[in-house]
């Protein structure tokens, strides 16, 4: 079976990166959020298996849209897409219930390693 | 990757947040201490940095890097520091759209612009000048 994914960015150009990568690849997208608080409503809708997340969002941070999922399902599988110098956004995630992070711009791979590794945590 | 799709987007996205960046300077000029407008130039900065640098366009992605780097030290202070400071600002808008424009018009990556990262560095007294550096992320 998939894993129904949410893939939340503010960039339409991000998003349909990560899904080109990852639906190939035993995951299905099955929702979009372009900011944080339309991230954290899909995840209420979707109950999505994982979450991507970007750290700079409008309407509501990356950060802030992982501490309000999270207290909805403390079990929820979030991994945070960020970018080079966002060290100290991407320990806060973590800290806030993150369970890893991909680095921008995507290496294939590693995306998908990361998804994976972050499903069987959860798993 | 189905580069000619990943332009297009590019484009399409970049020129978005370009003509919003220029908005929000806008703003600044009438109030340096709106802090939406600031948001606004910080975001589309780190968006259009991402994406460049997906697609290689690593002046691009060097010349939004540093306005990101530069609109971190505005959102610490809370406000632009004077007309001089806005002028760069501006100066890089400028600058990120030349080199938009050139990838739309001749679908090449477009060359770097040091005197400009210098003089983006060169911005605010509370930050450091670090050397223009490639950008990876």
């Amino acid at each position: 079976m998939k894993a129904r994914t949410l893939v939340a960015d503010d960039a339409s150009f991000m998003r349909e990166m990560i899904r080109e990568i990852i639906e190939p690849e035993g995951f299905e997208v099955v929702v979009e959020a372009g900011d944080g608080l339309d991230a954290v409503e899909a995840f209420k809708e979707h109950t999505p298996d994982i979450v991507t997340m970007d750290i700079v969002m409008p309407k509501m941070s990356g950060i802030e849209a992982v501490k309000q999922i999270v207290e909805l399902d403390p079990g929820a599988c979030i991994v945070m897409c960020s970018a080079l110098g966002q060290e100290a956004l991407v320990m806060e995630a973590l800290k806030s219930g993150a369970k890893d992070f991909i680095v921008k711009p995507f290496k294939p791979d590693a995306v998908l390693t990361t998804l994976r590794k972050a499903l069987e945590k959860k798993d | 990757m189905d580069l000619a799709k990943y332009r297009a987007l590019f484009l399409e996205e970049a020129t978005e947040h370009l003509a919003e960046m220029s908005r929000a300077l806008l703003d600044l000029e009438k109030d340096p201490a709106t802090g939406e407008a600031i948001e606004v130039v910080f975001r589309m900065a780190h968006s259009i940095k991402s994406m460049a640098a997906s697609l290689e366009y690593t002046a691009i992605a060097d010349l939004s890097h540093r306005l990101e780097d530069r609109m971190e030290v505005v959102r610490s202070a809370g406000r632009v520091d004077g007309a001089e400071d806005l002028g760069l600002l501006f100066r890089g808008l400028e600058g990120l759209e030349r080199m938009v424009g050139i990838v739309r018009d001749t679908d090449e990556p477009p060359a770097g612009d040091p005197e400009l990262l210098s003089a983006l560095a060169g911005l605010g007294s509370s930050v450091e000048d670090p050397p223009a550096k490639k950008v990876t992320s």
